[in-house]
């Protein structure tokens, strides 16, 4: 059976940070992924008040309910959210979600072969929007994908009960809602560039380089 | 039902027992959550007048808002209740007679306990051994907290998230000076909003409770879910339209006002005799956003952001804390005649390490600071700190003082009352408190009408948000209640009334007059709470400083308030309560009518 969600957390938080934190100094944000650019959410740190309202758009667009026949959006619970504000003392407020990274160390790092058909694994990439799906029939709950960007990246991957991923962005299929909703423009959706120094990084070590930056401390 | 969890967690103390309560539905429909269910459950909570709110069986509440949990914008605020550790009455019928008391705080905490199950926590009893409770969705346990006991707030709220390892995890908790016990020490989260006023932390202390530490994965079901959406979208819509207003918030928070109110005289400057001050343009808003304030942060779901973080460099630099308020920068600031913006920024910082509300923490100092300068007091008295105005480095001893409930500070840790009791030669007339609860940051010459009513009629003793005008209480009250912040009330009005998200989350569906009542309700049965342990109209009195004391600058400049205006503003009151003119206890036709006969004296 999978750990539970808690326990992922205290990885994903405290117990890994040293590595997380040095595996993503030496990474390069930019890149192609066959010969496309990369178009995805791009935080601005500076904007961000820590409100949340992000993650109560993106869960009510993202899980839609069927009320009497009728699909609506959902009631907006943070649990279900693709992003994910996190808060620090210091104050610094980090939003982080899926970075579509371009080396994807979530699909490398799922075992599932890939499918003769599609050659997809159970984690893929759409070729559309770049977005990284799950296909649920296959998927066999291991958790490498949510450890490879914990570990790696942001650790915007959460496992479910059954240890199948979730909280990867969706991009609300092209019109991505958090952009249109959050009250302080601290939310993009760009062409991923060299200039974002701030990107693929643990929301550690984000809060880290925010600390420097505001109130000139070196540790929280 | 829909809305609501449905569901209140009662945790025992002493018995370590924990149960899930489900309240009658009727409680929802008179009293709907946050301060108005807490009050209807501390009448039960209390079977007699006279309990002492230091005993194990005074209960104490968090009530997160009715609308908590739902990202309606700027509705996450939760209530502190409980009975009051700081009020009495002038002539005791028991003697630990006190009012009610309640103090509320936004970020986002509210909407978590709701996340987690729950429409309120109550604790009863009173633990042996310093604990927290450990709540995530249905797992609910006490857990062991005696290496946090003695812990700064600031301290604290880093140590909690990497004792249950999950930076999801909203906390509440108290500081050590609550833990000392300093009568008016607050509950804090985010180590720097608090529920400040009213001694809650104090009597959360008195348990031995460090602190609640809450994740919540569920939300209550809605009834009406298409009405629901499109309310959702029409008040986050309204809040871009009114630019203006939300640009103003932006920008100061509410150090905004602390220009505004000195400009019209209405501050408490030199412990309220004064209602200008000279130095208040090196504390204002715009000197903070230069010096000081790093960044705006807003509660769950706001679109304010009035709260800033600060930093500065220089004398008394290096401290990171929320920048000054308005009520945190008068009451260490100007009521101290202190204007040198970093060392204010300390003293704050100071204040909420320890976790003790700073309005009343400016008025013990400011009232020493006073005894002082007359000479009714000498340095001996005060631990030998010079306590003289506009000294930031022994304003801030009397904070360590009092935060480590040391010598002065454990007297100045009681408040004025205890204070002018203790020092006399007619100091009383100064201590500026109503019913032994401490006065706000904004005074009273030229102002009775609105913050002299407030002080006098407000049921945790003075406070300042609760208005001068009836049904402005009652709006108060039912902010209190749905967890709606006062500042974004502006915004809630015609098609977003608050009653429409009462109906659409619930259905119950209220006419104005039907949702004003349960305002008045509220309201009414605070008062009845509180002439049960026997306050009465004499008890409604301001300060005698407001009937001697006249400003000597400022556009209130010579107003000095009329005694007979006072008695005839008052009978006003009374009367268009329904209220007796003696006594001031609710008529019997007043509580009929709003279903508060059950409640005797």
């Amino acid at each position: 059976m999978a750990i539970n969600r808690k326990q992922f957390l205290h990885g994903l938080m405290l117990g890994t940070g040293g590595a997380a934190i040095a595996a993503n100094l030496g990474f390069i944000s930019t890149g192609l992924y066959n010969n496309k650019s990369i178009k995805a959410i791009v935080i601005d740190f500076d904007k961000c008040a820590g409100c949340r309202t992000c993650e109560t758009i993106c869960s009510a667009n993202n899980h839609p309910v069927n009320i009497a026949g009728l699909q609506l959006k959902g009631l907006g619970n943070p649990e279900l959210s693709n992003i994910r504000v996190w808060h620090y003392n210091p104050p610094a407020d980090v939003p982080v979600t899926c970075y579509l990274c371009a080396d994807a160390p979530c699909v490398e790092a799922c075992p599932v072969k890939p499918h003769p058909e599609t050659g997809r694994k159970a984690l893929y990439r759409d070729e559309t929007l770049q977005t990284i799906w799950n296909d649920r029939d296959r998927c066999i709950g291991c958790q490498s994908c949510a450890n490879a960007c914990k570990e790696q990246r942001g650790g915007v991957i959460f496992p479910d009960e059954e240890g199948s991923p979730t909280s990867m962005c969706t991009l609300c299929g092209g019109d991505p809602q958090c952009i249109l909703h959050c009250p302080y423009e601290a939310l993009s959706y760009l062409e991923i560039t060299d200039s974002m120094p701030l990107r693929n990084l643990s929301p550690d070590l984000l809060a880290q380089k925010l600390y420097e930056k505001y109130y000139e401390q070196k540790s929280n | 039902m829909y809305g609501v969890n449905g569901k209140i967690l009662e945790v025992n103390l002493s018995t370590g027992v924990i149960t899930k309560k489900m309240p009658d539905d009727k409680y929802y429909r008179q009293y709907l959550g946050g301060r108005g269910l807490g009050m209807r459950l501390l009448f039960d909570y209390l079977p007699h007048p006279g309990i002492d709110a230091n005993d194990p069986s005074n209960p104490l509440m968090f009530m997160p808002g009715f609308f908590c949990g739902f990202p309606f914008p700027s509705m996450s605020r939760s209530c502190m209740v409980t009975k009051s550790p700081i009020t009495a009455p002038k002539h005791k019928k028991y003697p630990n007679a006190s009012t009610v008391s309640y103090s509320n705080m936004g970020g986002f905490i509210g909407p978590e306990i709701k996340y987690a199950g729950y429409d309120g926590i109550v604790f009863v009893g009173q633990s042996k051994q310093p604990v927290y409770l450990f709540v995530e969705d249905e797992q609910v346990e006490l857990r062991d907290a005696t290496k946090f006991w003695g812990m700064g707030t600031n301290a604290f709220d880093k140590a909690i998230i990497d004792e249950v390892g999950d930076r999801r995890f909203e906390s509440a908790y108290i500081g050590s000076g609550a833990e000392k016990g300093v009568r008016f020490g607050s509950v804090i989260n985010t180590a720097a909003r608090a529920a400040g006023r009213g001694g809650t932390g104090y009597v959360m202390g008195t348990k031995k409770l460090k602190a609640i530490v809450v994740r919540g994965s569920g939300m209550p079901d809605v009834f009406d879910h298409a009405a629901y959406l499109s309310l959702l979208d029409k008040s986050r819509l309204a809040f871009g339209a009114d630019s203006e207003s939300k640009t103003n918030w932006r920008y100061g928070g509410t150090a905004n006002a602390l220009q505004f109110s000195s400009d019209r005289g209405s501050q408490a400057v030199k412990n309220y005799s004064e209602g200008t001050f000279a130095g208040i343009e090196n504390i204002n808003a715009h000197a903070a956003r230069k010096q000081v304030w790093k960044r705006d942060f807003a509660c769950f779901s706001c679109q304010l952001a009035c709260k800033k973080s600060g930093f500065a460099k220089g004398a008394y630099g290096g401290v990171v804390h929320e920048g000054i308020e308005y009520e945190t920068g008068t009451m260490l600031g100007a009521n101290l005649l202190i204007d040198n913006l970093n060392g204010l920024h300390t003293l704050i910082e100071a204040a909420d390490d320890y976790g003790i509300d700073i309005i009343t923490l400016g008025n013990v100092i400011g009232f020493l600071m006073e005894c002082y300068e007359k000479k009714l007091i000498d340095a001996s008295y005060l631990d030998g700190i010079a306590l003289v105005w506009g000294d930031v480095d022994a304003a801030l001893q009397m904070v360590h003082k009092i935060g480590r409930y040391e010598g002065v500070g454990a007297k100045a840790a009681r408040g004025v009352k205890f204070l002018a009791d203790d020092i006399g030669q007619g100091s009383a007339d100064f201590a500026i408190h109503v019913k032994g609860h401490e006065l706000a940051a904004w005074n009273v010459q030229g102002y009775a009408k609105s913050f002299g009513i407030s002080y006098t009629t407000a049921n945790r003793g003075a406070c300042h948000m609760t208005g001068g005008e009836i049904n402005g209480q009652h709006q108060s009250a039912l902010r209190d209640t749905l967890g709606a912040c006062s500042f974004a009330s502006s915004w809630y009005k015609g098609d977003l009334h608050y009653r429409h998200f009462i109906q659409v989350l619930n259905g119950i569906e209220l006419s104005e007059e039907e949702f004003n009542l349960i305002g008045e309700r509220v309201f009414n049965l605070e008062r009845m709470l509180n002439c049960r342990e026997g306050f009465i109209r004499e008890d409604d009195m301001l300060p005698e400083r407001f009937f001697k004391d006249a400003y000597t600058s400022g556009p209130q400049q010579g107003v000095v308030l009329d005694r007979d205006e006072f008695v005839t503003m008052m009978d006003d009151y009374y009367t268009k309560r329904g209220w007796d003119l003696k006594t001031a206890i609710p008529e019997t036709a007043t509580l009929e009518k709003l279903d508060l006969a059950f409640v005797g004296i």
